[in-house]
């Protein structure tokens, strides 16, 4: 293959894993989410789940409602783009949830069936690396670029701008500012060829809450939640690759008016698996369910989930319609 | 009186002979003698000859040797290999073409066998019958067939791949019609290589076994290490593969002109020498996108890696030689065996879609992804813009009869050498000159009769009153040396040279150039020196004739000419468009449009 046509490749593909891709605010992110590529490029993520369980998915304290029987498809669609900080490479991006949910709830032994619909509170989010290679910031940065070990800092913060109804506890806003301050971390494993990649990757986070002083009436307060996702993924081929997915939540007691919840220790465990479909395109499809959720107060959440990424750069963009294609 | 006399002279001798260490300790013991051959190595590649290249255990030859500026070999393997280990040429050992050349009008003609043939001897023969073990690791590439190995060519112990080249991590070969490469080890045909394989590693590793192996019957040994490295593709560890990241992205000019100028410092070239023309179809690497530059550079940067990875391992041998005390004894000759590689070998064996052995490179040969280079299964050569970086200042590249084809870079040391520790010489070499030179530092000679055949004369001079610091060359000025393969031809005496090759490298007719006023032949001196083109038109009939050149009726570079883009001068500078930068009017003139 000639050496332009590599260069091609390998930005291209870079874009199309879906490398730019903001994370999933409701449940883990897939594997190879906090992948880098060139800088300034740019992505629209479309992300569809379809999530059963007895939480509301659009919320990520994930306050358990016991006995209830909640069905929801959530997107989420946004816009990313990286770009170079201080040498480093860094990513914003801004996504809006939106969907429908519906089921059985019970507040203050009061069991509803209730719906909502509509956009969710939209999330923007800096990430930046901090330990590994230097960013991308030209074609041979990315004909170079290895992550080895790499640990970025991330910050997520939520506008309480979202669909909501004091009337009902179930809703797709949350009425609250919430945020997440985390740390992505990727192990590359053996060679990053493609074809052969490996990695271990963590996501260790905390998200934090504020009160919702109106829900159906009463404060809603959250502690902290601890998150672990962990992926283990490995290319199947060059344009294919599957993932092992955990997640591990820890903590986010909930009290509505002082009378408190019960906190989170729940696991979950999923597989992914992702495919390349052009330059621009790659998705990815994956479930991911809770195990340990026998007991009513348990986190039970099981989810389907499609991902469809389009990455694009202006340089790409040009190279091709030179090309004719 | 006279039984008195006997007497006392029977009993002198007899205290004599009491005293005495046996002969063969009271003599000197002969010394040691080491080949290193570097694959399509190239003249500029290693420190001591100007390169950027890391190479301290050849460079540390150089410099307790003599360093050789103007040496030939042939311009491909095969047939440099068989005149270095037969002293004969090439149109009479065997090796008239290369075995995978041969064109039909040479089939079945006594020299164009392919493999040696049975009417030389060879360097490990005669150095065997010398009272030296003989040993070899490495790429043979002179015959597969029984007779024709290297243990039936006079290596006592060998760990040889017999193919022209292969992986370097196991054995995979080229195409789907030999699928695997044939390896023998002490004349015995092998069905899997050693455990962690590696063929630089493996082929030292066995060469220091052999070495202990014998080392205690206290005869001297020929060691003839025909390293596979630098050939491509370019198989290192890892480790090997990051030591320039970005250092060759500048470009293949300005790493040429590096070179160069170093090689004047070093006196390897002389004060003005030109760099010979860029090849027309090569661009100069200023224009390229940096992404251009780089995945070019990369592949440069693995050839710097091979070179270095061949290096530490020549360095393994050194330290154990010196560990055992052998070093001092020790003679080395280091050299490439052609020049360097421009030519896209994976792209002619590959062939193309639909093709049998593109299926094959398919399976095999696929690893094409730039992080993968290296690996088994990854393919990587470094083009005619970086093989002219390591015929540095030459032109032209293995294959091809110009300098840059056939000039190698030359390194003895040890006991035979007595010139000026690191001095450089610029006397007339060639490959040839190994047979008797070697036979002299032995102790003996060439034979006229071997095992009852008579022999052809040897082609070569020995060095040994020019490493003795007696001579400056083994030539005179009258000495010719003849060169022939793919219908490519060439003759040089003294200072001149005349090439005849294909279109487009070459103009289908003979060219003239003065070597000691434009090494980098630049300037065809045919048109304005007609007189000095007979004469060396007579002496290349002369070679014909003494040694049986049959022109091939086929060449691999037969259609060349409507492959290449149309030859054009290489002008610096033009065209001058795509060197205009940006204009920048004076800022006191600039001003927004009116309204």
């Amino acid at each position: 293959m000639k050496p332009i046509a590599w260069m091609w490749l390998v930005v291209a593909t870079m874009l199309a894993l879906g490398a730019l891709c903001p994370q999933q605010t409701l449940a883990q992110v897939p594997g190879r989410f906090y992948w880098k590529t060139l800088s300034d490029a740019n992505a629209v993520p479309v992300i569809v789940n379809s999530v059963s369980g007895n939480t509301n998915p659009f919320d990520p304290a994930h306050t358990v409602t016991p006995g209830a029987s909640l069905d929801a498809t959530v997107a989420l669609a946004g816009y990313a783009r990286t770009f170079s900080l201080f040498d480093r490479a860094a990513m914003a991006a801004v996504l809006v949830p939106m969907g429908r949910i519906s089921g059985d709830v019970t507040v203050a032994g009061r069991t509803f069936n209730q719906s909502a619909n509509g956009f969710g509170d939209p999330m923007i989010e800096f990430n930046i690396n901090v330990l590994g290679p230097p960013a991308q910031k030209n074609i041979p940065d990315v004909l170079r670029y290895e992550p080895g070990f790499s640990i970025d800092l991330l910050a997520d913060l939520a506008l309480p701008i979202g669909q909501y109804d004091s009337d009902q506890p179930l809703n797709i806003g949350q009425n609250r500012w919430y945020g997440r301050l985390g740390m992505p971390i990727i192990w590359q494993l053996g060679p990053w060829v493609p074809g052969q990649r490996t990695t271990l990757e963590f996501l260790p986070a905390v998200w934090l809450f504020g009160d919702n002083d109106n829900y159906v009436g009463q404060t809603l307060k959250t502690d902290p939640l601890f998150q672990l996702d962990a992926h283990l993924t490995r290319d199947l081929t060059e344009h294919f690759w599957g993932a092992i997915d955990g997640a591990w939540y820890y903590g986010g007691k909930s009290s509505i008016n002082g009378v408190a919840g019960e906190e989170l220790n729940n696991l979950g465990f999923g597989l992914t698996l992702g495919y390349q479909i052009n330059d621009n395109l790659n998705l990815t499809i994956g479930y991911k369910s809770t195990v340990n959720d026998d007991a009513p107060g348990d986190l039970r959440m099981d989810s389907f989930m499609v991902t469809l990424v389009f990455g694009w750069h202006p340089l790409l963009e040009g190279a091709r319609r030179l090309k004719g294609e | 009186m006279k039984r008195i006399s006997i007497a006392m002279v029977a009993g002198l001798l007899a205290a004599l002979f009491a005293v005495a260490p046996p002969v063969q300790a009271q003599q000197a013991k002969k010394p040691n003698i080491v080949i290193i051959l570097g694959d399509d190595m190239g003249f500029a590649d290693m420190g001591a000859f100007g390169s950027e290249i890391k190479t301290p255990n050849l460079d540390a030859l150089a410099n307790e040797g003599v360093r050789f500026a103007n040496f030939y070999t042939h311009a491909s393997c095969s047939p440099t290999r068989s005149i270095l280990l037969t002293g004969v040429d090439t149109h009479l050992n065997g090796l008239g073409n290369m075995d995978e050349w041969t064109a039909p009008n040479q089939w079945g003609v006594d020299g164009y066998e392919g493999y040696l043939n049975n009417r030389v001897v060879t360097l490990p023969q005669l150095l065997k019958d010398a009272g030296y073990h003989t040993y070899m690791v490495g790429k043979w590439h002179l015959g597969k067939s029984p007779e024709q190995i290297p243990a039936a060519r006079g290596f006592e112990r060998d760990f040889s791949l017999l193919d022209g080249a292969a992986s370097y991590w196991d054995m995979t070969n080229f195409t789907a019609a030999a699928p695997k490469t044939v390896f023998t080890e002490n004349g015995r045909y092998l069905t899997r290589l050693p455990e962690d394989y590696y063929a630089t590693k493996t082929y030292t590793d066995k060469l220091i076994g052999f070495i202990d192996a014998d080392r205690g019957d206290g005869k001297p040994f020929f060691a003839y290490v025909a390293h596979q490295a630098p050939h491509d593709p370019f198989h290192m560890p890892r480790e090997w593969r990051s030591r320039h990241v970005g250092e060759y992205d500048k470009g293949w000019d300005a790493v040429r002109q590096a070179r160069l100028k170093r090689q004047i410092e070093l006196g390897i070239m002389p004060a003005g020498t030109q760099l010979s023309e860029r090849m027309w179809f090569v661009p100069d690497p200023i224009v390229l996108a940096p992404a251009s530059r780089a995945i070019l550079g990369k592949k440069m940067e693995l050839y710097a890696g091979m070179v270095e990875n061949l290096d530490f391992h020549v360095g393994r041998l050194i330290d154990h030689l010196k560990k055992i005390g052998e070093y001092e004894n020790t003679v080395f000759i280091v050299f490439g065996d052609n020049g360097a590689e421009g030519t896209d070998l994976f792209k002619m064996i590959a062939g193309k879609p639909g093709t049998r052995d593109y299926l094959f490179a398919a399976i095999h040969w696929s690893q094409t992804h730039p992080n993968a280079w290296g690996d088994p299964g990854s393919y990587v050569g470094y083009g005619p813009m970086w093989a002219q970086v390591s015929m540095t200042p030459f032109s032209q590249y293995k294959g091809w009869l110009a300098e840059g084809g056939i000039r190698n870079a030359l390194i003895v040391s040890g006991p035979a050498v007595k010139r000026p520790k690191g001095s450089v010489n610029h006397g007339l070499m060639h490959v040839a000159d190994l047979m008797p030179t070697l036979l002299e530092i032995a102790g003996t000679g060439y034979p006229k009769t071997y095992k009852g055949r008579e022999l052809t004369a040897l082609m070569g001079k020995s060095w040994g009153r020019v490493l003795a610091g007696q001579a400056e060359s083994p030539r005179t000025e009258q000495d010719y040396i003849g060169w022939e393969i793919f219908g490519n031809r060439a003759v040089r005496q003294g200072d001149w040279k005349l090439r005849w090759q294909y279109k487009p490298l070459g103009k289908g007719d003979w060219e003239l150039f003065n070597l000691a006023a434009d090494p980098a032949e630049r300037k065809d001196l045919a048109g304005e020196r007609p007189d000095k083109v007979r004469a060396l038109v007579q002496l290349w009939d002369s070679y014909v004739r003494a040694n049986n050149v049959v022109l091939p009726s086929r060449s691999p570079y037969e259609t060349l000419d409507d492959q290449l883009p149309k030859r054009v001068p290489d002008d610096p500078g033009f065209p001058p468009l795509i060197y205009k930068r940006q204009f920048m009017p004076p800022r006191d003139m600039m001003a927004d449009p009116k309204p």
